[in-house]
């Protein structure tokens, strides 16, 4: 046996065990790794109008997300009859500074709306949303309770839970979709963040969402893509959501999140809650459809 | 003189019209409008009601202060007679305006009816002492308004609905420029804020269209006949210091007879207090300028008719006797545990004698919870009103069904003694409930929970699914020192049909009898 010999047979041999089966599946690990990873930015203020453009300055402002002409919808979660205090539904200034943000970025429209949960008109009212919006005074604002006639089917195409769901028109035909949860404590989901949020676009018996809820608030996720999510934690429910009542349940953090990509967003706010991304099952399932990164270390957190 | 006679007439038809429009909007108004306090005294044709306030008193054995607006009213006719009936009264007023599109029939001898409404009076009072509360049915507001309630005015939002929906997805853009904003403006001022759905909205409906077909017999047939305000009314304006009076010599021409839609003249032109509501028709018609309205009256004229004696001691003694059979019926010993009262609902006699049946609270009812019942408390408790958890539920912050309620059958609670009010108590089918039944995750009903601990918790379980795959899902279950029995648990249940948690009677606070089994001490 010669050197030459020897070192054949050694690199014929070995070849089984250091070549794997070649992969030509595209996991979502290696499309986040192409991708850029994601600005998610933070801040904590006393002052929500100040702190809403802080925590979108890291993004680039509003003027990255509202172009001048744009059909705005801002989409705060006010379904509950729930005072502000309570922090069952978006803080109203938060969703106030957005609107005037909004609309001093040059928007067309700048629409507010949800679909509640509770009698509609409390909601509005009692979240404190409504006497916000209010005291702007420009017609290009139109806050509105959702109108039966324009829901409209929409099959989710890359659905893997549900493919077709009674969707808002305004929300499918808006230039920009900004998105404004509070983020919460939920029974069935843990925490109700921005991809729970979007179920406020949706007619029909929404109950049904309910069923496989991560998995069903992806595939919602596929057709409602915010441009901009912000996460309202200047209130945290820790308990007894996504109702809430008691005050005792209430932690106010004063801190907002936002990002672009809607489930970094969310990944990064469940940690507000001690919580890790991976717990929340939208968070993973959409992730794992490649709707957005989860994995905190590959996105830039940045502290506004 | 001629002229003077028609400014009599039409100040009386504008008194009608006026209140009929004010009538009209205080029933729009019968609605949550931003604030959980009502701006207006939206019950106020049911408070200066005597007959109802009668018929309530007597039947709580007290005197109703919510009622007092209506001695005013009889306080006014013992001066001006039923002008009640011909001035104010709105649906006198709508017979008025649907008389002559109502063909009449051929003539019978109506005399005879005439007495009925006295009968009816004595009838449904007695009753009412010995617990037959029967107001309801007979009452005119109580008809009119459930009526508008349950099925005129949510019928008008089913045709501008479907117009405007039709509109706006079958025409082209020009007409929807034109229509949306009719559309919105409608929304915004006479059309209701949502559809709203009701039982017996056609048996409502039907007994409104039953006194319109009465016309027919005679114009104001039920005003003359049935109408227990009216005979309250005629009792008191037998003493009334203003009447309408004939000169002493005229053509008998007769005219005035032929005119006056009560009936109210005789052959001698004599014009009976008891049936005259003032219409003034007769002074603009009387050729002569005969009749006149005035203080100084000597003699009363009698009656077009003759009030047996034999036939109201009868009725008196059958609605003295009635009652005492309905205590026979097995929902005396257990009432029907899905009928389950309103917030503030005073243990069922008591509620039953004071609800007048008016519509009031399933009109304001924000969740579209509270709808007419039909037989479960019996042929008397007809349309008083019971909480559907499928159709809606009770808001947790709201209160607004006691505020509009005339006679407080339902008591004005506050917000804070709302929410310690228990109505009712929920059970969860297993059988039916995914999570158990199908290991499908649900729990709908714990989010919607609405106290602040939550009344519906769940613990986490390993079940087998309909795969016979292992999950692990979590179970709904309720605690009933917490639960209130809004309900929102079974109205938000998305499983088709039937809901998986439905919501009893059990525990509620109004009723000792029916209190759950505890192991420690309720609120």
């Amino acid at each position: 046996m010669d050197r030459r010999y020897f070192i054949k047979q050694v690199l014929l041999w070995s070849a089984g065990i250091s070549t794997s089966i070649p992969s030509f599946r595209i996991g979502p690990e290696l499309l986040a790794a192409e991708k850029e990873s994601p600005v998610v930015s933070h801040g904590k203020d006393k002052n929500y109008n100040e702190l809403v453009s802080r925590v979108l300055k890291p993004l680039g402002g509003i003027g990255k997300f509202v172009k001048t002409g744009d059909r705005v919808v801002i989409k705060p979660n006010m379904a509950w009859d729930r005072s502000p205090d309570q922090a069952a539904n978006t803080h109203p200034l938060v969703v106030k500074a957005l609107a005037e943000q909004s609309l001093a970025a040059g928007a067309k429209t700048v629409m507010v709306f949800d679909r509640t949960c509770n009698e509609a008109r409390r909601c509005y009212v009692n979240s404190g949303i409504q006497q916000a919006l209010e005291s702007i005074n420009d017609k290009r604002l139109k806050f509105y309770h959702p109108d039966t006639r324009k829901f409209v089917p929409v099959n989710i195409k890359r659905g893997k839970a549900v493919n077709r769901l009674d969707i808002y028109r305004d929300a499918l035909e808006a230039d920009s979709y900004i998105n404004v949860p509070v983020a919460k404590h939920h029974g069935l989901s843990k925490l109700t963040l921005g991809l729970k949020n979007s179920m406020g676009v949706l007619g029909g018996n929404r109950g049904n969402m309910h069923h496989n809820l991560g998995q069903k608030l992806a595939d919602l996720a596929t057709v409602i893509q915010p441009k901009l999510t912000v996460i309202d934690a200047t209130r945290i429910l820790l308990r007894n959501g996504p109702q809430g009542g008691d005050l005792d349940d209430v932690k106010v953090l004063d801190t907002l999140v936002a990002s672009a990509d809607p489930v970094a967003c969310d990944a990064f706010a469940t940690t507000l809650f001690n919580m890790q991304p991976d717990e929340i099952a939208s968070t993973v399932a959409a992730y794992n459809m490649g709707l957005g990164e989860m994995h905190l270390d590959r996105m830039q957190i940045i502290q506004a | 003189m001629k002229k003077k006679g028609m400014k009599l007439r039409r100040w009386r038809r504008s008194s009608q019209v006026l209140s009929f429009f004010l009538f009209l909007f205080l029933f729009i108004k019968t609605d949550y409008s931003g604030s959980n306090e009502l701006s207006y005294a939206v019950n106020i044709l049911f408070r200066i009601d005597p007959f109802l306030a009668l018929s309530a008193s007597l039947a709580t054995k007290t005197l109703l202060a919510l009622m007092w607006p209506s001695l005013i009213f009889i306080g006014l006719t013992f001066v001006f007679g039923r002008f009640f009936c011909g001035w104010i009264c709105p649906l006198g007023m709508l017979l008025d305006g649907a008389h002559n599109f109502i063909p009449p029939a051929d003539q019978v001898n109506l005399k005879r009816f005439r007495p009925l409404k006295f009968y009816l009076l004595g009838f449904l009072l007695i009753g009412a002492f010995f617990g037959l509360p029967a107001a309801g049915y007979f009452d005119p507001f109580s008809i009119l308004v459930r009526s508008l309630a349950l099925a005129v005015y949510p019928a008008l939002n089913v045709l501008a609905t479907s117009f405007f929906t039709f509109t706006y997805q079958r025409m082209p853009e020009w007409i929807n420029m034109l229509t949306e904003p009719i559309y919105t403006f409608l929304k915004a001022t006479i059309l209701p804020f949502r559809q709203n759905h009701y039982e017996l909205a056609f048996l409502s409906f039907f007994i409104l269209g039953a006194i319109f077909l009465l016309e027919r017999l005679d114009r104001r047939f039920f005003c003359r006949s049935v109408c227990p305000v009216g005979a309250v009314y005629a009792i008191a304006a037998r003493f009334s210091l203003m009447r309408g009076k004939s000169g002493t010599k005229c053509g008998k021409c007769r005219n005035c007879m032929d005119v006056c839609r009560m009936g109210a003249i005789d052959e001698e032109r004599n014009i009976s207090p008891l049936e005259c509501n003032l219409c003034m028709d007769c002074v603009d018609m009387c050729p002569g300028n005969k009749i006149a309205f005035g203080f100084q009256q000597r003699e009363v004229a009698q009656p077009a008719f003759a009030l047996s004696r034999r036939t109201f001691i009868s009725s008196l003694a059958v609605g003295a006797t009635l009652p005492f059979f309905l205590d026979t019926r097995t929902m005396a010993k257990r009432p029907d545990p899905y009928l389950v009262r309103p917030p503030g609902a005073l243990p069922e006699d008591e509620f039953l004698g004071r609800c007048v049946r008016c519509g009031e609270c399933m009109k304001v009812c924000i969740g579209n919870a509270l709808q007419p019942t039909f037989l479960s408390a019996g042929l008397e408790g007809m349309f008083s009103p019971r909480l559907n958890a499928r159709t809606g539920y009770c808001e947790y912050n709201c209160t607004l069904c006691g505020q509009v309620c005339p006679t407080g059958a339902l008591e004005e609670l506050t917000l804070a003694r709302k929410h310690l009010t228990k109505i009712g108590n929920i059970y969860f089918d297993k059988n039916r409930c995914l999570p158990f039944a199908k290991g499908i995750p649900c729990i709908v009903c714990e989010e919607h929970c609405p106290t602040p601990d939550k009344a519906i918790k769940f613990r986490e379980a390993q079940v087998l699914n309909s795969l016979g795959e292992k999950v692990l899902v979590k179970q709904p279950y309720v605690i009933d020192e917490r639960c209130i029995g809004c309900g929102i648990c079974e109205a938000k249940c998305p499983l088709p049909g039937t809901s998986a948690v439905r919501l009893t009677s059990a525990g509620e606070s109004r009723n000792p009898q029916n209190a759950l089994p505890t192991q420690s001490l309720p609120y």
